[in-house]
C-alpha cells in the first residue's frame, strides 16, 4: 500500500490487513491502548507505539510516525484521530468505528466512576501522593516520546533547524500550536531535501 | 433541552479547538466551560484537570465526560463526550482522507508533511516542558521523572509504558 504511506507484512498490496485480525481484537487493542495512557494526547504515543508497533508489528516506525504527524494536524483528540486512521486501516469502516469507540470507552467509563463515586477519595494524601507519582512518570513518557520522535525526524541540520523554529513559534511566541506546523511546513515545503521512497 | 443543546454547541467548539492535544487544549476547555458557561467554578475545573491528567484517555475527554456529568448527568455526559469526538471524525470523514489521498504522494505535499513532523516534534518538546514544570516541583520529582524516561528507554519494547507509570506511582505513595 503506497497510497498513504503505509506498507507492512500484515498488508497486502490493496493494503487490507491480511490474517485473522478479528473487530474485537482491533476493539480490544485500542481499549487496552485508552485504558493504558496518562496524560492524553502526545503522552500517548510511547503507549500506542508499543501496541502497534512493537507487539503487534501493524505497521514500523516510520509509517508509525506519519500517522501521528497526520493526526495532530487535523483538530481534535490526537488519540481519537490515531485511531480513526488505524481502524480505517486495519479493517475499513467497522474497524474505525470499532477503534475509535475503543479509545473513548475507558476514560468514559473511569470518569463516570470518578466523578458518581470516587470524588471524595482523591483528597487522600496516600492517593494524591500515588497520583502525583504517577503524573512525574508522564513527564518521563513525554521525555521519551520527544526522544523516540527525534529518531526519527531529525534527519540533517535543516530538521534541526526547523525544529527550533517550531519551538520558538509554540514556546516562546506562545502562539496557536497550528502556526508551528504551519511554520515548520513551510519550511520543510521550501528547504527540505527531496525525498525518494 | 436547551442545557443540552448548550452542551452540545460548547463541546463541538472544544472538539474543534482541542488542537496540538493535552496540556495545550486546557486554556480552552477552561474557557468554554468556566469563563463563557459558568457550569463549573474555577475550583471545580482545577480538580478536572487533576483527575484528567491522573485517569486514562485524552483529556478533553475527560473534561467532557465530568462536565457533562456534573451538569447533565448520565445523559449530558454521553452527549458532551461523543461531541467532542464528532467535529474531528466528521474532519477526517469528509476531509481529511480526501486530501490524504489524492495529494499523498505530491512531492512538495510531501515535503510540506515531513516539515510538520518536525513541528510536532516541536510540540512534544513544548509539551515535556509545560507538562514538567507543573508536575516537577523539587529534585526528587526530577528523580522518579528521570527513573520512568531510564526505564522506558532500558526496556523498551519488553515493558508496558503502564508499568512503568505504576511503579513510580507506588514510589511516590511510599516517598511523599
Amino acid at each position: 500500500m503506497e497510497k498513504n504511506g503505509f506498507k507492512n507484512s500484515n498488508f497486502n498490496e490493496k493494503g487490507e490487513a491480511i490474517g485473522n485480525l478479528s473487530l474485537a481484537s482491533v476493539f480490544w487493542t485500542f481499549f487496552r491502548i485508552g485504558f493504558f495512557t496518562l496524560g492524553g494526547g502526545l503522552a500517548m504515543m510511547p503507549v500506542m507505539r508499543h501496541e502497534i508497533v512493537l507487539k503487534h508489528k501493524w505497521m514500523n516506525d516510520s509509517d508509525f510516525y506519519s500517522m501521528v504527524c497526520m493526526a495532530t494536524a487535523i483538530p481534535g483528540a490526537i488519540a481519537v484521530n490515531m485511531a480513526y486512521f488505524l481502524g480505517r486501516r486495519l479493517k475499513g469502516k467497522g474497524g474505525l468505528i470499532v477503534a475509535v469507540f475503543g479509545t473513548i470507552l475507558p476514560s468514559f467509563i473511569v470518569i463516570l466512576f470518578i466523578a458518581g463515586m470516587l470524588s471524595p477519595y482523591f483528597y487522600f494524601p496516600k492517593v494524591t501522593a500515588f497520583l502525583h507519582g504517577c503524573s512525574i512518570a508522564v513527564v518521563g513518557q513525554l521525555a521519551f516520546a520527544s526522544l523516540i520522535f527525534s529518531k526519527s525526524s531529525l534527519g540533517t541540520w535543516k530538521h534541526f533547524i526547523a525544529c527550533i523554529i517550531g519551538i520558538i513559534i509554540i514556546g516562546i511566541f506562545k502562539m496557536h500550536p497550528i502556526w508551528g506546523l504551519i511554520g515548520t511546513g513551510m519550511f520543510g515545503f521550501y528547504f527540505f531535501p527531496y525525498k525518494t521512497d | 433541552m436547551k442545557l443540552f443543546v448548550d452542551l452540545f454547541v460548547s463541546f463541538m467548539i472544544i472538539g474543534i479547538g482541542a488542537y496540538g492535544g493535552g496540556m495545550v487544549t486546557i486554556p480552552l476547555i477552561q474557557h468554554e466551560i468556566v469563563t463563557s458557561r459558568k457550569w463549573l467554578a474555577f475550583k471545580d475545573m482545577a480538580e478536572v484537570f487533576a483527575i484528567a491528567q491522573m485517569t486514562p484517555g485524552p483529556i478533553a475527554i475527560n473534561a467532557a465526560t465530568f462536565t457533562g456529568f456534573k451538569v447533565g448527568g448520565i445523559f449530558g455526559s454521553i452527549l458532551a463526550t461523543l461531541s467532542v469526538v464528532l467535529p474531528s471524525m466528521l474532519i477526517l470523514t469528509f476531509l481529511g482522507l480526501l486530501i490524504i489521498d489524492r495529494y499523498g504522494k505530491n512531492n512538495y505535499m510531501v515535503r510540506f508533511r515531513s516539515g510538520m513532523q518536525v513541528g510536532v516534534l516541536s510540540l512534544i518538546f513544548y509539551a515535556v516542558w509545560s507538562y514538567g514544570s507543573a508536575a516537577i516541583t523539587g529534585w526528587l520529582d526530577f528523580g522518579i521523572a528521570l527513573f520512568s524516561f531510564l526505564m522506558l528507554i532500558i526496556f523498551e519494547g519488553k515493558l508496558h509504558p503502564i508499568i512503568v507509570i505504576l511503579t513510580c506511582g507506588i514510589i511516590g505513595m511510599l516517598i511523599f
